[in-house]
């Protein structure tokens, strides 16, 4: 009788205890100035790393136009060079898959697939070259466009070709590879402008502007987009798959510039360098560091979250650095070092999705998750 | 009487769940667990681990040909890491089949996800195995094996032949053992039952409002949940009342631990805790979800611990006897259990109770030299010894 007293009496304590709780996630912000942050992250890192974008786009047009007019290896040459400086201004803004750029391509990828879906189809160029079929606004096509597209044409072997520039001297569909390589920049060239004019002319305002705490506001799509290019554009796909994560083997040649070769590290640093300093708020000039995820964090006294996400960046990127700089040569001879580096951007990820996102309230966007097929 | 007990089960559940500081606050609902493991909502059933039952499958067929020298080393690659549409299996529904053993072979979302180094370490140590089957012991199949050099061995009395490799050890039964860890402990453990996984993404608001996946009737996390319990279960015929040792793997040595009445009632336990955690998720009790997690991953990972124990003991004993066949099986199947203990969760923590160095340590220590055919009494005590003393029983008890 008294045993039974006592759990009814420690049932409604604990019923009054848990009823007194506060209220869940998700439905209050705090005071950060999420204004200023915006403002920062618009007007000093995204539209400067996209003008930035414009010019090595628009050199690599001019290269592409020299070589044309005069094809010889020197002209190849400077054409890679310059293909080379784009890919890499390109890592810096890969990661912003919004406003136009969002609704570009048809699909949560955004204008992404105009630009770098990797590995390329090389025999849809081949084909689109000898028969002057093809249509790059087609989903069929984001496999064979963009920087992965030049690689190929720039530094790949053609069947039947024994160096890269026979495709535009002495192959029989020469002016068919001429072609496909204008059309290809035409593209890039096209899709960028309505993105960065958008900008310039009236997403800005309404970039900042948006305060809205639901996923539709700008905070929140800004931070996903942000966690997504790191755990899928870096962490996956220049790493994880050529390393074998996502398969029973490892996958070498389908690294990042696989024709080039040489450079996929110089990539890979190039995103890293993008990511630490968006997470900073430090502008893409590099002079001062402004409101960004880092400060925030500090704000909700999260600032030991802050360094231990500082430190992850620090520790992947040390294990890039060791890296050869062809990610191919890296797997055929250690993969070890690559799954290492893949490790060590993992641990991050963990960070950022669940800690970080939990301590913005910013949830994850619907179609973000990845599921195993299970 | 049953129903008094668990209702009191329940009560003390609920009074734990509100003194530890939870987020949401709202008191929260009782559970009560089904008899059977059986969830339903509109009339369909809710439960679903198809995917389990197919990999334990793929797994009886590839390691009954682990011991058929008729095989390649390509044909067994090809079952242990299958793709959809190969012809690696004699069931063709296992060809049509898109899964895996090998990619989900130390592939737990806690364990490895940021540790795929340790991962393929671990996946290619089984490839070895494979390699060292077809390459070492199969060429060898009809001679008389000694130490150094792998053949085969006869058990006293006219007993089974034993097909080992130079040291001695069973490598089919490395392979079966250490799948019992690295697959279905390390998905169930560290896997399924993880918040990391149960909760990812929007699971739980989804849980909470009844919201199911595409075209399925089961939200994702109890699809979770039930995926966990299909690595157990998912060989029985009625899996809503398993009978136990319904496949070669988890299922028939939890019932072998059972059986011995130092453990009897283990396999109770875990089931219980498997129905009441998944009540617990229809009921959106996740604190009552988690305690029951937690009873599972410490009695899964002591049938792993006991078991190992019980067969390095038999070993023991037998090799005292002389007969090497005998005890080279019972010491391979021993330390296959061994292999499997970095697979194990200490419940509360996230860790096993031996981590790969130490397993690895004592995988070394009993390979060292001619393997079996040199290993003494006191090795095989101390191995026993620190295991049994990691968990509450002890060597004595799992001798039956």
């Amino acid at each position: 009788m008294i045993k039974k007293a006592l759990i009814l009496l420690a049932i409604v304590f604990v019923a009054a205890a848990c009823s007194s709780s506060d209220e869940g996630p998700g439905t209050t912000n705090d005071n950060f100035d999420r204004t200023a942050l915006l403002t920062n992250l618009a007007d000093n890192i995204i539209v400067p790393a996209l003008e930035n974008f414009q010019t090595k786009l628009s050199d690599l047009d001019v290269a592409r136009g020299n070589f044309i007019n005069d094809i010889n290896e020197s002209n190849l040459n400077l054409l890679s060079d310059a293909w080379l400086e784009a890919y890499k201004a390109w890592q810096h803004i890969e990661m912003f898959n919004i406003g136009e750029a969002e609704t570009q391509g048809g699909s949560a990828k955004g204008f992404v697939v105009f630009f770098n879906i990797y590995p390329v189809t090389v025999s849809e160029i081949e084909n689109g070259a000898a028969s002057g079929v093809y249509d790059l606004n087609s989903a069929n096509y984001h496999d064979a466009q963009g920087f992965p597209a030049l690689d190929f044409l720039i530094h790949g072997v053609a069947v039947s070709d024994t160096n890269p520039i026979e495709k535009f001297t002495t192959n029989a569909n020469a002016i068919g590879y001429i072609d496909y390589m204008t059309n290809v920049q035409s593209q890039m060239n096209s899709k960028f402008s309505a993105i960065i004019n958008d900008w310039q002319n009236t997403y800005r305002d309404i970039f900042v502007a948006n305060l809205a705490s639901s996923s539709t506001g700008s905070f929140s799509k800004i931070v996903n987009d942000f966690v997504f290019y790191y755990e899928a554009g870096l962490r996956r796909n220049k790493v994880g798959i050529p390393a074998g994560n996502f398969s029973n083997m490892p996958l070498p040649e389908k690294v990042e510039a696989f024709y080039k070769k040489d450079v996929s590290k110089i990539l890979a640093l190039e995103a890293m360098n993008a990511v630490v300093d968006f997470f900073n708020g430090r502008s893409f000039d590099n002079s001062t560091n402004g409101e960004g995820f880092a400060n925030y964090l500090d704000y909700l006294e999260r600032s030991e979250l802050k360094t231990a996400i500082i430190d992850q960046f620090n520790t992947a990127r040390q294990k890039i650095e060791v890296l050869d700089n062809n990610f191919y040569q890296q797997v055929n001879t250690d993969n070890t070092k690559m799954t290492e580096a893949y490790d060590a951007l993992q641990m991050a990820v963990v960070l950022l999705k669940v800690d970080m996102m939990g301590a913005f309230q910013v949830s994850l966007d619907p179609g973000y998750q990845d599921n195993d097929g299970d | 009487m049953k129903k008094i007990a668990l209702s009191l089960l329940v009560i003390g559940s609920v009074l734990t769940s509100c003194s530890s500081d939870d987020d949401n606050g709202a008191s929260e609902p009782q559970v009560v667990a089904p008899t059977t493991y059986q969830f339903e909502r509109d009339g369909n059933s809710t439960v679903s681990f198809s995917g389990q039952t197919t990999r334990i499958a793929m797994g009886e067929e590839f390691v009954n040909a682990l011991k058929d020298d008729s095989y390649t080393e390509s044909q067994l690659d090809g079952m242990f890491a299958h793709v959809d549409g190969a012809s690696d299996f004699a069931n063709a529904d296992l060809n049509a089949s898109d899964k895996s053993i090998r990619s989900k072979v130390a592939a737990s979302k806690d364990y490895y996800s940021a540790n795929t180094t340790e991962a393929n370490a671990i996946k290619s140590q089984f490839d070895t195995w494979i390699s060292d089957q077809v390459t070492d012991v199969f060429p060898n199949w009809n001679n008389t094996a000694s130490a150094g050099t792998a053949g085969q061995l006869q058990q006293a009395g006219g007993g089974s032949i034993r097909y080992i490799n130079a040291k001695g050890f069973e490598i089919n039964q490395l392979v079966a053992k250490g799948l019992i860890g690295s697959l279905m402990t390390d998905q169930i453990l560290n896997n399924y039952l993880s918040p990391a996984v149960l909760d990812e993404a929007s699971n739980i608001t989804n849980n909470n409002n009844d919201v199911v996946e595409d075209g399925k009737s089961y939200t994702t996390m109890e699809h979770k949940w039930d995926e966990a319990f299909g690595y157990l279960y998912g060989a029985e015929a009625d899996p809503t009342m398993p009978s136990l040792d319904a496949d070669s793997f988890l299922s028939e040595y939890m019932d072998r631990v059972d059986s011995d009445e130092d453990f009897t009632g283990i396999a109770q336990t875990v089931f219980d805790a498997f129905k009441l955690g998944r009540a617990a998720i229809v009921a959106k009790n996740y604190t009552i979800r988690d305690e029951q997690a937690e009873i599972i991953k410490e009695n899964i990972s002591k049938v792993l611990a006991v078991r190992g124990v019980y067969y390095l003991q038999r070993g023991k004993s037998i090799l005292a006897e002389g007969d090497m066949a005998s005890a080279f099986h019972q010491l391979s199947e021993g330390f296959g259990f061994v292999y499997s203990l970095q697979f194990t969760r200490v419940p509360g923590t996230t860790t096993p109770y031996f981590s790969k160095s130490e397993v690895d340590a004592f995988m070394a220590q009993v390979s060292a030299g001619n393997g079996l055919w040199d290993v003494t009494a006191e090795t095989i005590d101390s191995i026993s010894n620190a295991i049994a003393d990691r968990f509450d029983f002890t060597v004595e008890q799992t001798v039956n």
